[in-house]
């Protein structure tokens, strides 16, 4: 009876509407519980970060001044060259861009099934993040909402080997797919056809097609091109930019305009 | 009820299984840890095969899939299938020596865990490769240790 339901709940009510209540309400469960377990651990490095010296605090101080003050130097060009784009768009009359919005967030868990690349994040609903929203490390995207409970969210890698994303070779403007492969440090792009332009050191970002991915976010790093004699596809695989295993920080990328992308 | 000798103390064990399940890992190295659910579940059907069965093996894998996020139901087949084969031959383990029922629990975990990749197979999601036997040969490793701790509990608060 039990095996029963279980099969019926796979196969056929996977997508139930009250199982993924159930399943939402997990995530939150999960997230708190495992708030709780990593408390001490927590509370540990507050202590210890808490006995930085002084010197070493204004050491930090400074460093990072020092990158904010470059980073907003960045920032003007970017604002020039935004309104640059935009007036660009305007004379080409095509379609306006999408304003961005981000949630920091902290990955507060993660999936503790060997296969797959699942993190938990501690944002949810309440704030603003919804399935399908991109995620971004410091270096580039880092993934996508699956599941969003109320206070905290689900995301899965893009390296997960269920995922794959719609990509583009930043020098030469080649699209193809990405999928993830299962490990942390590979993506495979494959069906490239063995005359395509695309060399080993190739940056690949999102090219935007499919509407889930905003265009223009640095995905990977092509590292390895085999184009074996005879064969009609190249073996392309890319390191993900932004290191997945490291770092608890993360945005979660909110476009005000989707809908708009997405039709 | 006739069943009412400390029931808390199944439970109590079988929920510890689920939390250790929670204690983040690095992503690399997930596939190591020993899958303690399932340990402590057969360690229970081994000792208390009135008390803890099919049901108990059925709820705990939703709860597992709770947990890891996966399709609801995915982990409990395995586990329901390892519980009624440990349920028909409980006797015959209970008189193997240590290294004897470590191989059996190895083969039972590997009975589960094939289940469960083999329905991950069926609806399309990423099953384990062959290097997740690791975590199942460390998983029998644990079974000793993890047996002692539980058989001593389980004199302690006296449960029948």
């Amino acid at each position: 009876m039990l095996a029963l339901l279980c099969l019926l709940a796979l196969f056929l009510y996977r997508d139930h509407p009250r199982l993924t209540a159930l399943q939402k309400g997990a995530v939150d469960v999960v997230a708190f519980a495992t708030g709780i377990i990593l408390a001490p651990a927590d509370a540990w490095a507050r202590t210890l970060s808490a006995m930085d010296s002084n010197s070493e605090l204004r050491e930090e101080l400074l460093r990072l001044e020092q990158e904010n003050r470059v980073l907003k130097g960045r920032t003007q060009r970017l604002a020039a060259l935004l309104t640059e784009n935009a007036r660009y768009r305007a004379l080409l009359n095509s379609a306006r861009d999408i304003e961005e919005q981000l949630i920091a967030a902290k990955i507060s868990a993660i999936s503790p099934d060997p296969a797959r690349h699942i993190v938990v994040i501690d944002k949810g609903v309440q704030d603003g993040v919804r399935e399908g929203q991109p995620v971004l490390g410091e270096e580039g995207l880092m993934g996508q909402i699956i599941l969003s409970g109320d206070f905290s969210s689900r995301a899965v890698l893009i390296t997960d080997s269920a995922h794959a994303l719609p990509i583009q070779v930043n020098r030469s403007g080649l699209r193809a797919i990405a999928e993830g492969s299962g490990a942390l440090d590979r993506l495979l792009i494959r069906h490239l056809p063995i005359s395509a332009d695309i060399r080993v050191g190739d940056l690949l970002v999102t090219s935007g097609l499919g509407g889930r991915f905003p265009s223009g976010y640095p995905v990977a790093r092509v590292t390895e091109v085999i184009k074996p004699g005879g064969a009609a596809f190249a073996m392309v695989t890319a390191i993900p930019t932004s290191a997945l295993d490291h770092g608890r920080f993360v945005l979660v990328l909110q476009s005000t305009a989707q809908s708009e992308g997405e039709s | 009820m006739a069943h009412s000798e400390a029931s808390w103390a199944i439970y109590f064990s079988l929920a510890c299984g689920l939390i250790v399940m929670l204690v983040p890992l690095p992503v690399e190295s997930r596939l190591l840890r020993p899958d303690f659910v399932a340990l402590i579940l057969f360690y229970w059907v081994l000792a208390l095969p009135h008390r803890v069965g099919v049901t108990t093996a059925f709820f705990l894998g939703v709860g597992q899939d709770l947990i890891e996020g996966s399709p609801l139901g995915l982990s409990s087949i395995g586990l329901m299938v390892a519980t009624v084969v440990l349920l028909s031959n409980y006797q015959r383990i209970r008189q193997f020596d240590a290294a004897q029922q470590s191989l059996m629990i190895l083969v039972l975990m590997i009975l589960s865990s094939g289940i469960e990749q083999w329905l991950r197979d069926g609806i399309n999601v990423p099953a384990a490769s062959w290097t997740g036997l690791i975590g199942l040969v460390v998983s029998a490793l644990c079974w000793l240790p993890i047996r002692q701790v539980l058989r001593y509990f389980r004199r302690y608060y006296e449960v029948t």
